[in-house]
């Protein structure tokens, strides 16, 4: 079994363990694209928010590839894709009640979304 | 999952309020919770998701009561006995002597 030792142990605190990947993926999506999040439910591990599901955004920024925490939490392999900032109009989100400037931006994987 | 973890547009939970110069950890037991976290996470027993997972899991009542620290640990607990690392049985033995004052 691996052991942390002492050289290790900044790299582990700083990064908390990041599960960025060298696996070349192509994006399927760009800065500026408008998408659509999934109206996903599992009954397992997601990292897509209630309050953004079936909702349309825009590509902000793109990460890089990723391991795919949906079945990585269940053993079910890293499946490494991008990542992206999604830009969300907060009443898109919200509703009226939100602020007209305001928007929500959250981190995505591209099976949470596709174009709109 | 839709988990209690997944506050987002909840109410009701009161202001945020951040401490001024707030310390890394609140009591020396969080210290030690946070070395063990991540040896046991460099010694390859589980990986961050489901780490996370396990914090999921929780029950709604205890995740809402519970601090940071303690969602580490009751993730650690779940998943080193789900594992086969330890035996629940081994964990309750612990929890008993320490609560009679024993360490």
């Amino acid at each position: 079994m691996p052991v942390l030792t002492k050289a290790m142990v900044p790299s582990a605190v700083a990064t908390g363990g990041s599960t960025r990947v060298k696996a070349r993926v192509a994006a399927k999506f760009k800065k500026g694209d408008k998408v659509r999040t999934l109206n996903l439910n599992p009954l397992g591990h997601t990292r897509l928010p209630r309050y953004v599901r079936d909702k349309v955004g825009v590509i902000e920024t793109d990460h890089g590839v990723f391991v795919f925490p949906d079945t990585s939490a269940h053993g079910k392999g890293e499946k490494p894709q991008r990542v992206y900032t999604v830009r969300f109009k907060a009443r898109e989100v919200f509703g009226p009640s939100a602020g007209a400037k305001d928007s929500i931006y959250a981190d995505l994987w591209d099976d949470y979304l596709e174009r709109a | 999952m839709n988990g209690v973890h997944d506050l987002g547009g909840m109410q009701g939970l009161g202001p945020v309020n951040p401490e001024t110069d707030e310390p890394v950890f609140h009591a020396p037991w969080e210290r030690l919770a946070f070395a063990v976290m991540i040896s046991v996470f460099a010694g390859g027993n589980y990986n961050v998701d489901e780490f996370r997972h396990a914090i999921e899991r929780m029950s709604p009542a205890d995740y809402l009561s519970t601090s940071y620290y303690e969602h580490w640990l009751h993730a650690m607990e779940t998943l080193l006995i789900e594992k086969g690392a330890i035996k629940e049985s081994e964990l309750a033995a612990k929890w008993a002597k320490l609560g009679k004052g024993g360490a």
